[in-house]
């Protein structure tokens, strides 16, 4: 990052041929729209290349791919917003791990209690859990990125960590 | 959550997007974002290979932020700068007015007469409306009020000591002498601050130090008996209610009241 | 993370009064609710619409009524999901665009790893990517306006509140910082001050009215043009209405 900083052209291929696969991949398990995708990258690794000295700067205790997710995540919330006051319905957004409580035949891969537990979570607090806890995301973003009300953000956010709590006691 | 690298299918299925079991979701998603060989392990993807054409020329008219200066200090007022420049200037030539002076007997330190309102000009710049720009977004903000007027008065404190120690040494004025006044002074700034304006405040204390005690000293050539060892007890009394006045008076720094 | 409060609206007056100076009731009893959305604020010079707007941002006490805000929290957290923009922005002439904008940040007590971050988003949120290291004081009037928006809204905020932020923009930059608001509005209580009206009609969810600090009208633009007859001054529906509820310069005849 700090040669990235310093207008390193290579350092910032290099940053990006190593981190673009895995965001692209996870941008793309929440949204389906590859326009968007292509756009929210696009824009964050403009930003990640303007703005990288302070990034440089402020990430050198965190692991950048933290922050790139960071980064990736306000600007996909954007793009929704933007679509959102265009008229058209929420970006159906999360559509490939819906039904994945029924993925029974595949087990034991992760067994342990947490895993149990978020298993059997159904499946709309999950999304919120994992908007909230996995990506970072606060209520007002979690509930313009699964297009659900805040009041209902919060409640399934309530609801699901009294769930988790209980399957692990 | 699992420390296990995910199976070379379990990560296929990832990429592919198809159905994955939440929790193998939420593991093979939280280790990637800590794990590099297997974000290595991932294949190159043609969407972000087509941002890429189109992200490369982008950089070449996109110029970077210049590489960090100094990082702004978050404990001066970002207008205190001229003004503390200002007051070291000011205690020097104070310093130099008495050096050439001391000659005469009984010398009046002018070191010691300004002393007291030294600081004053600083802490006003610090929270004014008359000097500083941005009062009002500043009085807006979750940080205003007492710890930050605290913190930008520290910051004025730092610069102005060190001037007055050298001063007081080579002039050969007592610690006492001068420290508490300068102190009293400074917490009169901000307890008055709380009631009519840091500003106004800073202005009347000026004011009233140069009508009542410099005036006076210069006119009549004497030592004034303010900087008497026996008046010391005094302005200790006065630092203790100032103080006072500023704690009860805390909430007004988070208002607009306190700037004008 | 999670508040923990639930609240019917963000915004709520019940009787509001706010003195400014010793005898002026800038804001002599406004009840009004506001919910998110972008609402504009409109009224003459003087309607009390700058006082409202600081007491909205909380540097003003109310003088009597209540005032809650996001159901009503201790005022240090509230502020944090505030963003102002007062009329009169200072600023520090020697900082550039992204000091100033991160510096504001600091003052609003976000985490110190997310400002960068944060800080760039609002600068390229306002159109300004490309001057983001230039010195405030060699940018235009427009763009020092949209460096005030830009700290405005570096902590995403809940309730934003703007007091004349299309002052000293060009005709282009006001169509692209209403479809800003119009993003904004989706999930932020907006609150606008104008006196352009027409920056209502295209931007706003919701009309606020204010004259001799008091409330007009509170609706949609909508209905403050069906407010409006063609007899009444204005060279459109909603001037129009703006004419017929503050029923004035036509009688009294001076301005």
């Amino acid at each position: 990052m700090r040669r990235v900083a310093r207008g390193d052209r290579a350092a910032f291929e290099e940053l990006y041929r190593r981190t673009s696969p895995w965001l692209t991949t996870r941008l793309r398990r929440r949204c389906s729209d590859e326009q968007i995708v292509a756009e929210v990258l696009q824009e964050t690794y403009l930003a990640v290349w303007r703005a990288a000295d302070a990034f440089a700067g402020a990430g050198a205790g965190g692991s950048a791919v933290g922050w790139l997710w960071t980064i990736a995540a306000r600007r996909l919330i954007d793009a929704f917003r933007r679509r959102a006051h265009h008229a058209q319905p929420p970006a159906a957004a999360l559509e490939p791990d819906r039904r994945a409580a029924e993925d029974e035949a595949l087990d034991g891969v992760v067994g342990d209690e947490v895993g149990d537990a978020l298993r059997r979570l159904a499946p709309e607090l999950r999304q919120v859990l994992q908007a909230m806890v996995l990506d970072g995301l606060s209520v007002r973003e979690t509930s313009v990125l699964l297009g659900v009300p805040e009041g209902t953000v919060k409640t399934r956010a309530r609801r699901a960590r009294i769930a988790m709590r209980e399957a692990l006691s | 959550m699992t420390a296990d690298h995910p199976g070379s299918d379990l990560l296929s299925r990832y990429e592919r997007g198809a159905d994955i079991a939440a929790d193998e979701l939420w593991a093979v998603e939280s280790h990637l974002e800590t794990c590099a060989p297997c974000r290595a392990r991932l294949t190159p993807d043609p969407l972000a290979d087509a941002v890429w054409t189109g992200l490369a020329p982008l950089l070449d008219r996109t110029p970077q932020m210049p590489r960090a200066r100094r990082r702004r200090l978050t404990w001066v007022s970002p207008m205190a700068g001229p003004w503390l420049a200002m007051i070291l200037l000011v205690t020097f030539v104070a310093l130099l007015l008495d050096r050439i002076s001391s000659a005469t007997p009984d010398g009046i330190s002018l070191v010691l007469l300004i002393a007291p309102v030294l600081p004053v000009l600083g802490v006003a710049a610090s929270w004014g409306r008359a000097l500083d720009p941005a009062y009002e977004l500043t009085a807006a903000t979750p940080r205003a009020g007492l710890p930050l007027v605290l913190r930008r008065t520290a910051s004025v404190l730092v610069v102005v000591m060190p001037g007055l120690v050298v001063a007081g040494w080579v002039t050969g004025a007592s610690l006492a002498a001068w420290l508490l006044p300068c102190l009293t002074f400074t917490a009169g700034t901000l307890a008055l601050g709380g009631l009519i304006g840091v500003t106004r405040a800073a202005i009347t204390l000026i004011a009233l130090w140069t009508v009542a005690i410099v005036a006076p000293t210069i006119a009549l050539a004497r030592t004034s008996v303010v900087f008497h060892p026996a008046a010391m007890p005094f302005w200790a009394a006065l630092l203790a209610l100032g103080l006072l006045v500023i704690a009860l008076r805390r909430t007004a720094f988070t208002r607009l009241e306190a700037s004008r | 993370m999670t508040a923990p409060t639930t609240f019917a609206w963000e915004i709520e007056a019940r009787d509001l009064r706010l003195r400014v100076g010793r005898r002026r009731m800038a804001v002599d009893g406004v009840t009004l609710t506001m919910t998110r959305g972008v609402h504009g604020l409109l009224g003459p010079n003087g309607a009390g619409k700058t006082t409202l707007i600081r007491a909205l941002a909380t540097v003003l006490r109310p003088t009597s009524g209540t005032l809650s805000l996001l159901g009503g929290m201790d005022t240090r957290l509230l502020r944090r999901r505030i963003g102002y923009l007062p009329q009169e922005f200072g600023y520090y002439r020697r900082f550039t665009v992204r000091e100033f904008v991160a510096y504001m940040a600091w003052l609003k007590e976000m985490p110190a790893d997310e400002i960068p971050a944060a800080v760039q988003r609002a600068v390229e949120r306002v159109g300004l990517a490309d001057r983001a290291d230039d010195r405030l004081k060699t940018l235009s009037g427009g763009m020092v306006r949209r460096v005030g928006i830009a700290q405005a809204i570096v902590n995403d905020p809940e309730i934003l509140l703007l007091d004349e932020p299309t002052a000293g923009l060009d005709p282009a930059q006001r169509l692209r910082f209403r479809s800003l608001l119009a993003e904004l509005g989706t999930d932020t209580c907006v609150v606008v001050s104008t006196h352009l009206v027409e920056d209502v009609a295209a931007a706003c969810t919701d009309v606020v009215l204010l004259a001799d600090g008091k409330l007009v009208f509170q609706g949609t633009p909508a209905g403050l043009a069906a407010a409006g007859t063609p007899q009444d001054a204005g060279d459109s529906p909603i001037e129009r209405g703006y004419s017929a509820l503050l029923a004035t310069p036509r009688e009294r005849g001076t301005w």
